[in-house]
């Protein structure tokens, strides 16, 4: 366990511990010493660089630790010794599952290892005392409305499955739109990193995979009416924290989601905080609002890593590149009995 | 026939003249004269804003005459059936367009080249000509791929440029692509990229943007013009005055081109009180086109695999 890891781990442990006694969405500053913000030329705070998520902690509370919001030190400490040893492992060509995953049988796509690049950090996940991404509600879970926990064990066992009968059937991932803006920040490993950058009146966030893309305004304008795939996002600065609410999603609940709680709805409502406390570290949390997918709002408090200078993002071609379209649907005339078999 | 003859004639002299005052009148370079831009907080020119290309060159980067349609299908003789003597002396829209009327088709326009033609190695002004006559089946802009450099600067659709400290974007709105301009070294990019390497520099007030490793699925326009993965580009964005810029961009592809050659043109700002960019996912438009409901088309070949 790296120095910095402790150090950020039982930082989270003293923010984990404030959420659960305050109840309040946002993270205490990070105790740093010598660390002063440094602010664009025409002085709002600096975060550009490219960040992403590199923890281990999962967006809803496992339930064997229901009813636990944060993990003891021995719990961290065993946590970030087996996140280095799968880095290690997967670094010597030795791990064939999944990260994060101990068994094939949880990978999340049957019997396709090689499928692990997508989930493949590069480097080992952080251990964080979170249990949970989501601090609110308190057990740690997203409060699907009963119609949206049948949408999602749907989309759960069509998953890799299908039918692939036409374009529509794959999700918006394999279509290569989008997989939503809930998740953009961090996503984790396969293009989940995001390059801030920053001009007068505009905050731009660039996130690698689908190379979605928000502009987003913080010069005071108001929100329009035009709904979009990635919403309207207006911002503005509170003290030192950058807000940002996106509203004017398009209606698109109709195709298939990989996770429906990113779906876009028009009644999707989002707000979310950035607030750079060090050099490398941003605490970042979302407020997703949904009636048609959600009982209520959720927050997940998410700390955000700045990558070293000179990590790029790449171009994401993914509709140009999109072979597994027509590979899937040729398959499905096959199986269909459509079409012959080209064996 | 004579009509026609003094037809070609007059378009002949037409173009010589226009050629011979447009060589006369273009500048080696743009210059903004006794115009300085305004600098942001940092000391550098200010090109912050949204910007588009207001002409045809996302039709044809060389001059041409309004037609019907892109893609065209040749006259028919209708000489067997009575009363019907007479050809139409244009070609027509192409059956899968046709329905379009108006609506699909093509303004005319001067040229953007300097000089006025590019200098295509005989091959590849044939495979040109291949390129405009199939243009409904391999015009990448119809897949809603990423248009390369420097299609994407002049399609119907606005840019914006948002500088950063250390880098500068240049987002689009079609395909919804974005680039980034390296303002310090970056090294090289790993890989030939759709819409290429980019690193920037400022040479008093323009901002030069020397773009490498392209890949050579790109086109120009919806002509054609094409290139091969050893396309270079150098851009020049010169501010003109506090509403247009002047695009430059010289385009060196030893495969396909005697020489290299450039495009110029002005671009406009978008004046429009809190103008954004808007997404484009054109993906879904699409789909249809190119999977169709059930059956699959071939990428390469662009035939439907019923």
């Amino acid at each position: 366990m790296s120095r910095r890891t402790q150090k950020l781990s039982r930082a989270v442990l003293v923010v984990a511990a404030a959420i659960i006694t305050s109840n309040t969405e946002r993270l205490p500053a990070q105790e740093v010493d010598d660390w002063t913000l440094s602010r664009t030329p025409w002085g709002d705070p600096d975060l550009q660089g490219v960040w992403r998520y590199e923890g281990a902690t999962p967006l809803e509370r496992p339930d064997d630790l229901a009813g636990r919001a944060t993990l003891t030190d021995e719990e961290i400490a065993e946590l970030a010794r087996i996140e280095a040893e799968r880095a290690a492992n997967r670094e010597a060509g030795l791990d064939g599952v999944a990260v994060g995953r101990s068994t094939l049988d949880e990978s999340p796509i049957r019997g396709n290892e090689y499928n692990i690049f997508w989930q493949d950090h590069g480097r080992a996940r952080q251990a964080y005392a979170q249990t949970s991404l989501i601090v609110d509600p308190l057990d740690g879970k997203l409060p699907y409305t009963d119609d949206a926990r049948i949408a999602a064990r749907r989309s759960d066992a069509r998953y890799g499955v299908g039918p692939y009968e036409s374009y529509l059937d794959p999700d918006t991932g394999e279509r290569c739109l989008t997989d939503g803006v809930t998740a953009i920040m961090w996503q984790g490993p396969n293009g989940g990193h995001n390059r801030i950058v920053q001009s007068p009146g505009f905050v731009t966030i660039l996130h690698e995979e689908y190379r979605d893309r928000r502009i987003i305004p913080v010069d005071g304008r108001e929100h329009g009416s035009i709904r979009q795939w990635l919403g309207e996002a207006v911002g503005h600065w509170e003290g030192d924290t950058l807000v940002v609410e996106t509203i004017n999603f398009l209606d698109r609940t109709n195709y298939e989601w990989a996770s429906i709680w990113t779906r876009a709805s028009e009644s999707l409502h989002i707000i979310e905080r950035f607030r750079r406390v060090s050099e490398t570290d941003m605490e970042y949390t979302i407020t997703v609002e949904d009636p048609k997918t959600f009982t209520r709002p959720w927050t997940a408090a998410v700390p955000i890593t700045r990558l070293p200078d000179g990590i790029q993002i790449y171009e994401y071609a993914c509709h140009e590149g999109n072979r597994a379209m027509p590979n899937l649907l040729s398959a499905g005339r096959v199986e269909a009995g459509l079409a012959p078999s080209a064996n | 026939m004579r009509i026609g003859f003094r037809g070609v004639l007059a378009s002949a002299v037409a173009t010589a003249v226009f050629a011979a005052l447009w060589l006369n009148a273009a500048p080696v370079r743009a210059q903004a004269g006794d115009y300085t831009a305004p600098r942001t907080a940092d000391g550098r020119p200010d090109l912050n804003g949204i910007w588009q290309a207001l002409n045809t060159a996302h039709y044809d980067l060389e001059a041409h005459s309004a037609r019907p349609a892109l893609a065209l299908t040749a006259a028919l003789p209708r000489a067997e059936q009575p009363g019907l003597g007479r050809s139409t002396p244009v070609p027509m829209p192409a059956p899968e367009i046709r329905a379009l009327g108006a609506a699909g088709g093509v303004p005319g326009g001067e040229s953007v080249v300097v000089g006025g033609e590019i200098p295509y190695q005989p091959w590849a002004a044939a495979r040109r000509d291949e390129n405009a006559a199939r243009w409904l089946e391999r015009d990448p802009e119809i897949k809603c791929y990423m248009p390369g450099v420097p299609r994407a600067t002049y399609m119907p659709y606005p840019f914006q440029i948002l500088q950063g400290t250390n880098e500068i974007l240049i987002a689009y709105e079609f395909a919804d692509t974005t680039r980034t301009i390296f303002m310090s070294d970056v090294g090289d990019s790993p890989e030939p990229t759709w819409m290429g390497w980019s690193r920037g520099r400022w040479e008093e007030d323009t901002l030069v943007v020397e773009v490498t490793d392209l890949n050579d699925r790109t086109w120009f326009d919806r002509a054609g013009n094409f290139h091969s993965d050893a396309l270079r580009v150098v851009e020049r964005y010169t501010p003109m005055s506090p509403y247009h810029l002047m695009y430059e961009a010289t385009i060196e592809d030893a495969n396909v081109f005697t020489r290299p050659w450039t495009i110029r043109m002005p671009l406009y700002r978008r004046l429009e009180t809190d103008k954004r960019l808007f997404d484009y996912k054109c993906v879904e438009y699409v789909e249809q086109l190119m999977y169709g409901e059930l059956g699959v088309v071939d990428p390469e070949t662009g035939e439907q695999n019923d």
